[in-house]
């Protein structure tokens, strides 16, 4: 089976590692993931922040070839990619005028019919469907990880509808725990890490971090799981700093949820390219003896 | 700063309120002041201005505290405002109209490094369709560098700013998290064309 793919530039750069863990997942669930011809950009935060009919216009670029591909479903990791194509297709497909528009100027014209799918609800649906359960080679015994699913996966500044519970989403949950791990109940599942602001705006970021983090401890996780490269790299790259700063004894590992699920399915830490990340990982899994 | 909450003022009120109603999308007059949207701001604390606030300067006609306020500049774009409003309310894309607004009468950022960052993403994305974190954090030093020379900031503090990413990107490189080789798309055209017909050309 086939899937259209949209990595976006995180996947291509800084989290890499994300883009590789995906395929190698993916392509062991007997799904291959078919990059789109020539993406671009979603824009990100950045572009609603300096122009509003741009944060619409580039997302769309990458909905058109998508549409092109003749692929039926479009996945993408990227919590913040996720969110920007999808309030893009919606906003278009409520507003023609607005379509026609930005369509003028696209080789290829978005249509609004390739479904976009995140990763967790693609997950998801093969948990139920069993296809999970069968490929796994081994129970995440001891792993307590704190779900994160941060703003993205969510909430849109748009009316869009989700399968999952806005304030309490689960699904990351049932992923967890049909790879055997126990992942506690806590409060801060959907704050904002402040990643958007973490180079420009420090000190609002750690702040936000710090409130995750204590909770995350408080309530018995050892490690952090998520979706999105954006969090995954604010919680990791700055934990140390944040730790410091608000007098934080214990580290945590953040994880992306294909790593889990990865390692569960008998890939090896080096096949999943795990050294990039900055609070130690390893440690942890070796000390489950799920290494 | 002190929010003139009672004053109401005809003349500008309309105005302001209409403009930031028709760009935004966002229909002001729906809010009841039930501010569910300040107990969810996860800045609220620290700008002196909630959500429920904005909207009620914006309806009040007060250009000066809507245009100029930590708010709309500290903003994360969590978007936990507009998911809890119980009358659909987006205030992170009044917040967005704002800061266009504010752009277009040359009114200087509260924030300026955020102001900087966002510019700095967009030019990057001009540039080479995709975006490159080691472009991004050059472009975004160097502003931030110039615009302290002109103000005068100490040296020390200059220092310590570019000292304190240059370590951040040194670690991400050890990781093999930030690469020096550019990544860019065939069809540039198409998306410079995006940025002719959308905001300024020059990618800012």
């Amino acid at each position: 089976m086939q899937i259209a793919y949209y990595p976006g530039c995180s996947l291509n750069a800084s989290s890499k590692l994300y883009d590789i863990q995906c395929r190698k997942v993916f392509s062991q669930l007997g799904i291959e993931l078919k990059e789109i011809d020539d993406w671009s950009c979603c824009g990100a935060t950045s572009a609603c922040k300096t122009d509003y009919l741009r944060s619409l216009a580039l997302p769309a670029r990458n909905l058109g070839i998508a549409d092109a591909s003749g692929l039926s479903e479009l996945l993408i990791p990227c919590s913040s990619c996720y969110s920007r194509t999808l309030v893009s297709q919606k906003t278009l497909y409520e507003n023609s005028k607005l379509k026609d528009k930005i369509n003028e100027g696209l080789s290829n014209k978005v249509e609004g019919k390739v479904k976009i799918s995140s990763i967790l609800e693609i997950l998801l649906s093969m948990v139920h469907s069993g296809k999970i359960p069968e490929k796994l080679a081994k129970k995440m015994d001891g792993l307590k990880p704190a779900c994160y699913y941060g703003c993205l996966l969510t909430r849109f500044p748009a009316d869009i509808e989700i399968s999952d519970d806005v304030e309490n989403p689960r699904a990351m949950e049932a992923v967890c725990r049909a790879l055997g791990a126990e992942p506690p109940d806590w409060s801060y599942k959907t704050d904002c890490c402040g990643a958007s602001a973490s180079v420009n705006d420090t000190e609002t970021s750690l702040t936000l971090m710090s409130c995750i983090l204590k909770d995350a401890i408080a309530r018995g996780a050892n490690c952090l799981v998520t979706t999105c490269p954006m969090c995954q790299m604010n919680m990791d790259s700055y934990q140390e700093r944040v730790c410091e700063i608000f007098g934080i004894p214990k580290r945590l590992p953040v994880f992306f949820i294909t790593e889990l699920l990865g390692i569960a399915m008998g890939l090896t830490a080096d096949e999943l390219e795990m050294e990039g990340h900055f609070v130690d990982c390893l440690g942890l899994l070796k000390g489950l003896k799920l290494l | 700063m002190s929010l003139p909450i009672l004053h109401f003022d005809t003349e500008t009120s309309r105005t302001l309120m209409e403009e930031v109603m028709d760009r935004s999308g966002q229909n002001l007059l729906a809010c009841y002041q039930c501010r569910r949207c300040a107990a969810g701001c996860p800045v609220g604390d620290y700008t002196g201005m909630t959500p429920d606030r904005l909207i009620r300067s914006i309806v009040c006609g007060d250009r000066e505290s809507a245009l100029n306020n930590l708010l709309v500049w500290k903003c994360v774009a969590c978007y936990t405002c507009g998911s809890r409003c119980p009358n659909n309310i987006q205030t992170a894309r009044i917040n967005e109209t704002l800061k266009e607004m504010a752009k277009e009468v040359r009114l200087e950022p509260l924030l300026p490094n955020v102001a900087a960052f966002h510019e700095a993403f967009m030019k990057s994305v001009y540039h080479f369709g995709r975006l490159n974190e080691i472009e991004l954090m050059g472009r975004y030093e160097l502003t931030d560098l110039g615009r302290g020379l002109k103000k005068g900031a100490g040296w020390k503090a200059l220092a310590a700013s570019i000292r304190t990413n240059t370590r951040l990107a040194i670690s991400m490189m050890k990781k093999k998290r930030l690469h020096l080789r550019l990544q860019r798309i065939k069809n540039l055209s198409e998306i410079r064309n995006i940025f002719k017909k959308t905001g300024k050309a020059n990618g800012g």
